[in-house]
């Protein structure tokens, strides 16, 4: 019997579409095998659906040990999954039972192949082996009291509770803060390599995984555009469409690209504070922002960085107005800004946001057109309202008939330049982008950030760009701040800050991107 | 848990006595009385009624009056049934009413979620497709056309079941039980269905599957509670409205039960009794969304919280 995971000649179709067209790899004991590419390219399709888990039907053949999955009834599927591989999702605030504790996952994991029932020592082990803290405390507690990355570990031991030979990752550590991801790979690597596991990788995150995976495909709509070992691919793609992804993905150790001149400052915030009140009935609140201040220049772009909690979009929507402030000062050109409801319209004007779902910020009713024109509503009469629209609409890069059009029928990053075109329309001298490129694929993302850069030079744009990836902040921004727990614990230019980091969280964030 | 039926119990109390407060001001406010019929009484026995009964008093003073009474279990006595307490009423309508709404209650609830069940788990195929159109024709047809009906098949033409008043064995109650849980069975088999197909497509029930669990496992341990949730929260209200009384089902089964109170009680300006019905059914109406939501709690730990 021939060890190892070959897939031959794959191909997917759900309905009449064929998704994935003639993939082949081999996946050797031991090894990791990671599928990268755009999304939609077909990689979770290729990598879950000889294993019978997803709508699509598989043909060609996928052999797993010798026995072809291909064509196989799901009971003997099922029987293949319990046995031989374990399975780590992408989705960990979802993918737990909510009403079952974590020692009952657990329990059920490590039985699901008719092991031996594990006891409390056994199960703590598991835990403990994922770097959970606590794990004593953990057996009984429910999903909904674990955090993101917890959950994730929980996942990642349940999956590994029986002993499997493989493992296969659809996009393990996406859905997880920024600060965790690379832990979270580096754990499922090392325990990979401890335990002679074989790990099938499915990522679009080029950057996270090209130093732990051994080879690479690249997929591009459903092909493999290019395959070869993960160091080779990284250094030197061989295809344009390689060359294009790794070019999109940005990188700590990338040379800083030329940034517009700054002007003179036109924004300055000082000592913002917000809070909320707690949930519940009991009385306290809940400090988001503290104490925090910063200035923007003309033509500048300032990014906030930090993980998810850290109170920077919190801390964008109080200064364009859209959020609460308690307390502290917001300045344009050193005339005093009102906080929200009594900001003017003309204020308003100054700073637009452009927010991370291009889709759920788009009213799926109105035309683009009509969604371009809002802004100028009361500005200009209907009549002439049309061509401003079809103007912004070629500026952000996109067709003119799509003023027509609605939003169900754009794409990610054609959404996402509507939301743009939109933002403009108010003649704004500021962008507030609060992770404006997140939701994108690498490629979409990287298109926009492109599009940011062209505006800025054309317009003078001052931008607030919150993210939460430095590399992509270091290759945008002329100065970056640094924000944890509501506080803004370093802001510096982007030379500075990493050549001289101070704040331990900045430290921190660095290690973990690097 | 303790804490939460505390909490819940006391929040009841500041909620019934608007209720009871409203619903006094409320009917005192409609035109008419218990004492305006075709004759209009002699001026002098109007005078005498009205005091007797405490209606001449200012309003706060009679609901201060009501109010002290209740609290004392007394619900006061009818001014249309002369002689009787409303106490004396609701004891003896609401056996009536209990047992024809709990056997609605059983019906719609073991019926009604093993049809949702076994059609979510077909989802798509012919078997649900059928099975909804029948649910949907159920919730559809109102009990005044369902009671008739089955009196008509099974009590008239096949003669297996009795259609009027009660008899000493249970026969009775099956035809207006019946009659009366089968709108709710239609709707709890919905949502039952709603509840578990959307939960067949979640990512812990995949996560379950990626591990090889037996399909009929993954239903029973992962899948099943939290179909049931918004079951949970149809039927709590639902069966509040069930236990005190279908007027429409009483009438068409000549049964003494509570519902021709609530009309009859309106109908008659007889403040105390339709008081006490209103208040009974509040108070039910407050300990089953209470009993729906230590459901919740059990269905999913994360509705214990908060």
């Amino acid at each position: 019997m021939s060890e190892g995971y070959v897939v031959r000649n794959l191909r997917v179709c759900v309905g009449d579409h064929v998704i994935v067209e003639d993939i082949s790899f081999t996946l050797s004991p031991g090894e990791i095998v990671a599928l990268a590419g755009a999304s939609g390219a077909g990689k979770s399709m290729s990598a879950m659906t000889p294993f019978g888990l997803s709508a699509g039907v598989a043909s060609g053949s996928a052999r797993l040990d010798g026995i072809d999955m291909v064509g196989l009834p799901e009971r003997e599927l099922s029987r293949i999954r319990a046995e031989k591989v374990g399975f780590v999702f992408q989705q960990p605030l979802t993918a737990l039972t909510p009403h079952r504790t974590v020692g009952q996952h657990l329990h059920e994991a490590a039985t699901q192949a008719g092991g031996a029932k594990p006891t409390t020592d056994v199960m703590v082990a598991m835990l403990d082996a994922v770097g959970l803290s606590r794990p004593e405390e953990r057996l009984a507690q429910y999903p909904h009291r674990l955090s993101g990355g917890e959950r994730q570990r929980v996942l990642i031991a349940a999956a590994l509770a029986h002993g499997p030979r493989y493992l296969v990752a659809d996009e393990p550590v996406s859905a997880l803060d920024a600060a965790l991801r690379g832990e979270i790979m580096a754990l499922l690597v090392r325990l990979c390599r401890e335990r002679g596991m074989a790990m099938l990788l499915v990522s679009h995150d080029l950057a996270g995984i090209e130093h732990h995976a051994d080879r690479l495909l690249l997929l591009d709509s459903g092909k493999v555009a290019e395959s070869g070992s993960a160091k080779q691919i990284a250094s030197s793609p061989a295809t344009d469409y390689g060359r294009r992804l790794m070019a999109a993905t940005p990188r700590l150790s990338e040379p800083l690209s030329p940034l517009p001149e700054t002007g003179e400052v036109l924004l300055e915030v000082e000592g913002a504070h917000v809070h909320f009140p707690k949930p519940g009935w009991r009385r306290g609140r809940l400090d988001a922002v503290l104490d925090a201040s910063l200035t923007l220049a003309k033509g500048e772009t300032l990014a906030l960085v930090g993980g998810s909690g850290s109170g920077k979009s919190t801390l964008g929507r109080a200064i364009a107005g859209l959020g609460p402030m308690a307390s502290g000062t917001v300045r344009w050109q050193g005339e005093l800004l009102p906080p929200r409801q009594r900001r003017s319209a003309e204020h308003r004007g100054l700073i637009q946001p452009v927010f991370q779902d291009p889709l759920a910020s788009l009213d799926p009713r109105w035309t683009i057109a009509d969604i371009i024109g809002e802004p100028l509503r009361w500005l200009a009469p209907d009549a002439e309202r049309h061509r401003p629209a079809q103007d912004l609409l070629e500026e952000v890069g996109l067709p003119r008939d799509f003023a027509s059009r609605k939003p169900a029928s754009l794409s990610g990053g054609q959404a996402q330049r509507v939301a743009i075109a939109r933002a403009l329309s108010a003649n704004p001298e500021m962008l507030l982008l609060d992770e404006a490129t997140s939701a994108l694929d690498p490629l979409v993302a990287d298109g926009v950030v492109s599009l940011f850069g062209r505006l800025q030079r054309e317009r003078g744009l001052s931008m607030l760009f919150i993210t939460h990836d430095l590399a992509l902040a270091r290759r945008t921004a002329h100065r970056i701040a640094v924000m944890e727990a509501g506080r803004i614990v370093e802001c510096g230019s982007r030379e500075e800050l990493f050549a001289n980091p101070q704040a331990e969280a900045t430290k921190r964030l660095i290690a973990a991107s690097g | 848990m303790g804490r939460l039926i505390a909490r819940r119990l006391l929040t009841a109390i500041p909620t019934l006595l608007a209720i009871i407060v409203l619903s006094f001001v409320l009917m005192r406010v409609a035109p008419g009385g218990p004492f305006d019929g075709e004759r209009p009484l002699a001026p002098e026995v109007r005078a005498a009624l009205e005091a007797a009964y405490g209606l001449d008093k200012s309003l706060p003073e009679q609901v201060w009056l009501y109010l002290t009474r209740l609290a004392q279990g007394d619900f006061g006595p009818s001014m249309v049934y002369r002689d009787f307490t409303v106490s004396g009423l609701i004891a003896e309508a609401l056996p009536v009413s209990l047992l024809i709404g709990g056997c609605a209650l059983l019906l719609a609830s073991v019926l009604g979620i093993s049809a949702g069940l076994w059609a979510a788990l077909r989802a798509g195929k012919w078997q649900d497709e059928v099975l909804m159109l029948g649910a949907t024709l159920l919730t559809a047809l109102p009990t005044f056309v369902t009671g008739p009906l089955l009196a008509l098949i099974f009590g008239l033409w096949l003669g297996w079941l009795p259609v009027s008043g009660q008899n000493d064995g249970g026969s009775w109650l099956v035809l207006p039980g019946v009659a009366l849980g089968l709108p709710v069975t239609g709707a709890v088999a919905k949502l039952a269905r709603a509840g578990l197909a959307g939960e067949l497509g979640a990512d812990h029930i995949r996560a379950a599957r990626a591990r090889g669990i037996a399909p009929l496992t993954i239903l029973r341990r992962h899948a099943l509670r939290p179909a049931l949730v918004p079951v949970a929260s149809y039927l709590g209200p639902a069966a509040a409205a069930l236990l005190t009384g279908a007027v429409v089902i009483e009438t068409v089964f000549g049964l003494p039960g509570l519902g021709r109170y609530f009309v009859q009680g309106a109908l008659n300006r007889d403040y105390p009794l339709v008081l006490g019905v209103v208040t009974l059914y509040a108070g039910l109406i407050i300990l089953f969304n209470l009993f729906a939501d230590l459901i919740y709690g059990w269905l999913d730990p994360r509705m214990r919280e908060g």
